[in-house]
């Protein structure tokens, strides 16, 4: 599985296009994250790997501005385990071991589009980055006026 | 005289015994959480007669650091008057060429980011850090400028001083308020949204010797990885509140940089990690006793650090077992809950020390002096009194969501105001409209007052300081907050133009 994330600018706001793209495409589509507010939406979510360029297009030509989220990176040697991060994570991606030893799960975690662990960090080894080896190019779609 | 000698033996131990056992090679050392698991299983008794020496530890955030330097004289000499490592100011507090890097010092270029805390832990680390410095120059110390290289091995001295270090117990923050708040309790989301604490509970040196009968000035400590002394009370000190601390020194040029930290707390400020472990000689058996202390048995007040004022409101208690289970219960609610300081370190602290003395480098030593056990911590005389929200607000303009926003118009005109707050039928906060709000609405044809309210409210209390409020307003670039109680019903408002008119005041007065 891959991961998007989807922006919806305000004017496209209101129509049905997640649902429209699965429809057409038969591509499942898992939603992970979503957030609507009036500058407009912007979804994260799971597609498997096979369909990641064409679902990226099909989203593309309907307006929508896909990007592959950045995810977080943590540096081994500058972490000291103290775990400032942990009650930040909302999706349970940041855990603490029985031994005090803080674990990062790149699976659970949603990236850029939460973030909220990175300015936490003491010893600022949390970074966000992009992943590596994807098959869809990671520049926003112009904008058509 | 010989069988009195045995008796005593039996009941006591001496530091003089317990390091001729550590020459030996055969003293028996656990870690704080080894010897709560053998008194758990076995009994005091038992413990006390199988173990000599009980090891702590803790690594955390302990702002009240810092490291003096003696860099040696330049030729032609220089008194210094001020001075800068990486950019970082530090202070030049005695003589010539003597400076104390203070941890919480930011740098000049990249504050928030780089501060004192980093600066020490670079030169541990061997790296080449650029002091800067200014002087007045004088008939025996000419120089005025100065800027050179150096490493730590060309300072003279380079020991840590830290004043308070190694609190036998701190709070457990959280944040009440409807936004993020950055402390040097760390990231607290809004509306409870987690909790953070600091300290390492049960394996804590001065939790493992309550009254303080090994822990005293001359204690041998294990510092930033090596060896150094506890060198009196830290300020602070609040024995009677179990919240001991310590004033410690140590050799920075044998630290080792994996337990000396610099760091940053965002929006606050930069720090130190400091890695303090103390071995506890078993003297008595009410040590013994006294070091099975467990997480469950060390409560903590939960503190929400959303009211900026000296006594903010405490949400309940929780214990150190609580908080390490990574969960505890606010107002009735899971909050998950950070550990600040590094449990994991806290314990390899302990551990290490513990191999020391196995191997025979690390002798215990008696306190020549023991620390205060009745003084008391005060807070601040202030000869000036905080001005409060209260000693500014007044009555602010009301409307309701349904009026027409022509209505509120003229309630700005009538009034000569620019925030109308929008309550509802109980009195209770909606939002708010300023007189910016209507002339947009009017320009882009809008009639509806509930299109253009702000419904997301920066608000005061009536018992906050001014200075926080005005800040509040800085921070969200707005010029008026509405003042509400705990069910949010509007009290009032103060506006910038209150903040100025005191301070007009205070300065003519």
């Amino acid at each position: 599985m891959v991961r998007i994330l989807l922006r919806f600018p305000e004017k496209i706001v209101d129509q049905p296009i997640i649902a429209e793209t699965i429809l057409k495409h038969g591509i499942p589509l898992n939603i992970i994250a979503a957030h609507v507010d009036f500058h407009g939406g912007q979804v994260l979510a799971e597609v498997p790997s096979q369909d990641i360029e064409k679902v990226v297009s099909a989203f593309r030509e309907r307006g929508v501005i896909v990007t592959i989220p950045k995810l977080i990176e943590v540096d081994k040697e500058k972490c000291i385990h103290c775990g400032s991060c942990f009650s930040l994570c909302p999706t349970g991606a940041i855990t603490i071991n029985e031994d005090f030893s803080v674990n990062f799960d790149k699976e659970k975690c949603v990236g850029s589009s939460c973030g909220l662990c990175v300015d936490a960090c003491p010893v600022r080894a949390i970074t966000l980055t992009r992943e590596p080896n994807l098959l869809v190019q990671n520049s926003e779609n112009k904008k058509s006026v | 005289m010989f069988r009195r000698k045995q008796m005593l033996g039996k009941d006591t131990r001496t530091v003089a015994e317990i390091n001729e056992k550590i020459k030996k090679g055969d003293v028996q050392v656990l870690t704080a959480e080894e010897m709560k698991k053998l008194v758990e299983k076995s009994g005091v008794e038992v413990a006390y007669k199988e173990v000599d020496v009980v090891t702590t530890g803790t690594f955390g955030a302990m702002c009240s650091s810092g490291a003096v330097i003696n860099l040696g004289h330049s030729d032609p000499p220089i008194k210094i008057q001020n001075a800068w490592i990486n950019d970082v100011p530090v202070c030049h507090p005695g003589a010539a060429v003597d400076l104390y890097i203070g941890a919480t010092q930011m740098s000049e270029t990249r504050p928030f980011e780089y501060g004192g805390g980093h600066v020490i832990e670079d030169l541990i680390s061997g790296k080449e850090v650029e002091v800067r410095a200014t002087a007045y120059g004088t008939d025996c110390y000419p120089r005025t400028k100065l800027r050179t290289i150096i490493t730590k091995d060309d300072l003279n001295q380079f020991y840590l001083l830290n004043f308070r270090n190694c609190y036998q117990r701190y709070v457990c923050a959280t944040n009440s308020r409807d936004e993020t708040i950055y402390t040097y309790m760390g990231k607290l989301l809004p509306r409870f949204g987690n909790a953070t604490f600091s300290g390492a509970g049960a394996l804590n040196p001065l939790m493992n010797d309550p009254d303080y009968e090994t822990i005293g000035i001359g204690t041998r400590i294990f510092l930033g990885g090596t060896q150094g002394y506890v060198i009196g009370e830290g300020t602070q000190h609040d024995p009677k509140n179990l919240s001991g601390t310590l004033m410690v020194r140590g050799d920075c040029k044998n630290m080792n940089p994996r337990f000396i930290k610099g760091a940053a707390f965002t929006k606050y400020g930069t720090t130190l990690y400091v890695g303090i472990g103390i071995p506890i000689p078993l003297l008595n058996i009410g040590l013994a006793k006294k070091t099975a202390i467990r997480d469950e048995d060390i409560h903590i007040p939960i503190v929400d650090y959303g009211i900026p004022a000296r006594n903010r409101p405490k949400l309940g208690t929780v214990s150190y077992k609580e908080l390490k289970s990574g969960s505890i219960i606010i107002n009735g609610k899971k909050v998950k809950v950070s550990p600040l300081s590094s449990l994991k370190a806290a314990e390899e602290i302990a551990e290490t020390l513990k191999a020391w003395i196995k191997e025979g480098l690390f002798y215990l030593s008696a306190p020549v002096e023991r620390l205060p056990r009745d003084t008391e911590y005060k807070p601040m005389k202030q000869s000036e009194e905080t001005v409060l929200v209260k000693s500014v607000a007044h009555q602010a303009v009301t409307c309701r969501e349904d009026e027409k926003i022509e209505e509120v118009a003229k309630q700005i005109i009538r009034h000569s105001v620019n925030h109308v707050v929008v309550v509802d039928e109980l009195g209770k906060l909606r939002g708010i409209v300023t007189s910016w709000d209507i002339t947009k609405a009017v320009a882009e044809g809008k009639e509806k007052l509930a299109d253009i309210v702000t419904r997301k409210v920066v608000t005061t209390q009536m018992d906050e300081p001014l200075e926080a409020a005005s800040r509040k307003m800085s921070q969200h670039q707005i010029s008026a907050l509405p003042v509400i109680d705990h069910n949010r019903k509007v009290l009032g408002i103060i506006t910038s133009e209150d903040i100025a008119k005191l301070l007009g005041r205070q300065q003519n007065g």
